[in-house]
């Protein structure tokens, strides 16, 4: 009886610590780097992005002029940055400052369609592919890799021609990049999952797949992804932009970076000397990029213990 | 086995991998064009056009028939280089495939001109970083390296044209060429090369100065990438044991990087090559478009714009075809640098 408790026991100390709530292990690590140098870094880069969210939340309270309809046209076209138009005006003399900040709306909302979107396909292809095995992953990895290998941008051009412009109808063209993204981090981290003593231990114990794959896997594949988010995020605002500037996204007057850009090059503002209406929106596109981007190299270094060591 | 036929024989391996690659993206740009909403009829006039002009054009372009059918005499034309004539005001009537070729060289010259500013900065920004590890210059590098990355190519472009060309005026705004003197007469299709052939030295002056502010922004983004893997790599070849072997024998540091470090690193960087084409052909429809660029991708955006579905879908195949043929030598290049790859 003692003997058979002692074993128990030991087994017992044995076990691994009970993993945390998902949040917690987000933050936890960067708790716990906040003074090494990816760790400020992350901090930076979710500082920016919460400032974003902030801005585009508060835009119809923080935007000094409106910026859709006719009490929109509020002075005349093209005035240098000044005191009254911190920004400037622009070709149809609206102010400038007032769309930047109403754009950062459009460009979180198309960026998070897209890529919740894509996490929403991509992982559960990739959790199946990588567990099923055989011929059917095979085929699989090569239809993404195939799509993966062709250029993004252009890709996303084609399904918004077919689609049409309008943020629900943008975001779900840059879901096409990145499904193949999610799926291939997906499968890798399942196939080396698949192989963990305790995943083996459920099958013995005739645990079905569909049980082993959401409740065993899928939590353990999950905690890697904020990287590839937060990566994949600062891509998708770049080709939501893109799109726009090539006249494919959103449409006017909604207000959007990579239009307001789009209308300055049509309108040849450069090579006129008027560098106000291109350079903002241009500005807030690289902040929310580079805070996406600090935010994600920053996990990345700090959760990927064999990256760290490489990079350090 | 000699080192010559395995290389062959991984060279033909590759070759017919890659026939599944190109029938994929086929198949994907297909089902983009047809299987989406209605079909491309639709879609490119809106609900603008009579119905008795869309069920024409339908026909025209064989899109009533069922979708196999449709699938079939898409691969057949694409394997017979028939892509069909253009719709649209300005290439109307016109062999599609033709009116790409006339626009490819201008995409191959400002490719070829980015990679060579990426290659440039791209190296030297990541083998600073890299041998000044976690000191100052290896800070800027590496934030260089983050912030170029995520740059919009076009707002690049856009700034570069506002100092150089319209402050500075050290360059011109956009465009190809000059107005005011004939190009070089088309043999190659790339200005530079046609009008050095020709010894026309003032029009090669005029094509390299067009050419200088499309490749420096393309470039300069571009260069992030390498500046990444370049950095990545050296770090990890500068901790291995033959580096360490070759600083206990006393060579000096600079011989060390450069002769046994760097090689090695250059390794991974050859294979992200493809990765890194495939950036450079989406950010030149976005360079082209700023500095209206008569390459194929401007062809594109305004056979989009002029809703010219022969064209679309041809420009995008042909896309699909380099990107094919760049993966393949970018896996052939890597098989003959690195014997390792090829078993």
């Amino acid at each position: 009886m003692t003997e058979s408790d002692d074993s128990f026991a030991d087994l017992k100390a044995q076990q691994p610590v009970l993993p945390r709530p998902f949040l917690g292990r987000l933050l936890y690590p960067l708790m716990e780097n906040r003074r090494t140098l990816a760790g400020v870094l992350s901090w930076i880069g979710l500082g920016i992005v919460v400032a974003f969210i902030v801005i585009a939340v508060l835009a119809p309270i923080l935007a000094p002029y409106p910026v859709q309809g006719p009490s929109a046209i509020v002075a005349p076209k093209l005035q240098p940055p000044s005191l009254t138009h911190l920004m400037g005006t622009d070709e149809s003399g609206q102010d400038v400052f007032s769309r930047v900040l109403w754009g950062a709306q459009t460009s979180l909302e198309v960026m998070a369609i897209g890529v919740v979107l894509a996490l929403a396909i991509g992982f559960p292809v990739g959790l199946y592919s990588g567990y099923s095995g055989g011929a059917v992953d095979r085929i699989i990895l090569l239809v993404m890799d195939s799509i993966y290998a062709f250029p993004g941008l252009l890709l996303a051009l084609l399904v918004a021609v077919m689609l049409g412009k309008g943020v629900f109808n943008i975001g779900i063209a840059i879901t096409v990049i990145y499904i193949p993204l999610y799926y291939r981090v997906t499968r890798n981290q399942t196939l080396s999952i698949r192989e963990e003593p305790y995943v083996e231990a459920a099958r013995g114990l005739g645990a079905r797949p569909w049980t082993i794959m959401w409740s065993y896997i899928a939590y353990n594949v999950l905690v890697t992804i904020p990287v590839i988010f937060a990566l994949s995020a600062a891509d998708a605002i770049l080709t939501a932009a893109g799109l726009s500037f090539l006249g494919l996204g959103i449409q006017w007057p909604t207000p959007d970076w990579g239009l307001d850009l789009s209308i300055a090059n049509t309108f040849g503002d450069i090579g006129n000397g008027i560098w106000w209406t291109s350079f903002f929106p241009g500005l807030m596109i690289i902040l929310l990029t580079v805070g996406l981007s600090f935010l994600g190299e920053g996990l990345n270094d700090i959760v990927n213990p064999l990256l760290r060591k490489e990079r350090a | 086995m000699p080192r010559r036929s395995s290389l062959f024989a991984y060279g033909v391996t590759r070759l017919v991998m890659a026939f599944p690659m190109l029938l994929i993206l086929l198949t994907v740009v297909f089902a983009v064009l047809r299987i989406i909403p209605g079909d491309p009829i639709y879609a490119l006039y809106g609900g603008r056009a009579p119905p008795s002009v869309v069920m024409a054009q339908r026909h025209k372009l064989g899109l009533d028939q069922p979708l196999y059918l449709q699938f079939a005499n898409y691969i057949a034309q694409v394997f017979t280089g028939n892509f069909g004539t253009s719709l649209g005001p300005i290439f109307g009537g016109q062999n599609v495939l033709d009116v790409i070729m006339q626009r490819l060289p201008a995409t191959i010259e400002l490719a070829i001109g980015s990679m060579l500013v990426a290659t440039i900065i791209g190296m030297s920004v990541g083998i600073l970083s890299g041998i000044n590890r976690d000191r100052i210059v290896d800070v800027v590098g590496r934030l260089y390296g983050t912030i170029i990355f995520v740059i919009p190519i076009f707002w690049l472009g856009l700034m570069l044209q506002f100092v150089f060309a319209v402050d500075l005026k050290w360059f011109p705004v956009n465009s190809r060429f000059d107005v005011s003197i004939p190009p070089p007469v088309p043999i190659t299709g790339l200005y530079t090369i046609d009008s050095l052939l020709q010894g026309r030295l003032d029009a090669f002056a005029v094509a390299v100065r067009h050419l200088f502010l499309p490749c420096l922004t393309l470039g300069l983004v571009l260069s992030g990438f390498f500046t990444k893997t370049v950095r990545a790599n050296l770090l990890r070849t500068v901790g291995a044991d033959y580096v360490e072997a070759a600083r206990a024998r006393g060579i000096r540091r600079r011989a060390i990087v450069m002769r046994y470090a760097f090689k090695n690193a250059l390794i991974p960087v050859i294979t992200v090559l493809g990765l890194e084409f495939a950036i450079l052909f989406a950010g030149a429809v976005l360079t082209e478009t700023t500095f209206n660029w008569n390459g194929m991708g401007l062809l594109l955006v305004n056979s989009i714009e002029v809703q010219d579905y022969p064209l679309i879908q041809g420009t995008i195949i042909v896309y699909s075809f380099i990107i094919v043929i760049i993966s393949l030598m970018v896996d052939f290049l890597n098989g003959l640098i690195d014997p390792r790859v090829r078993y």
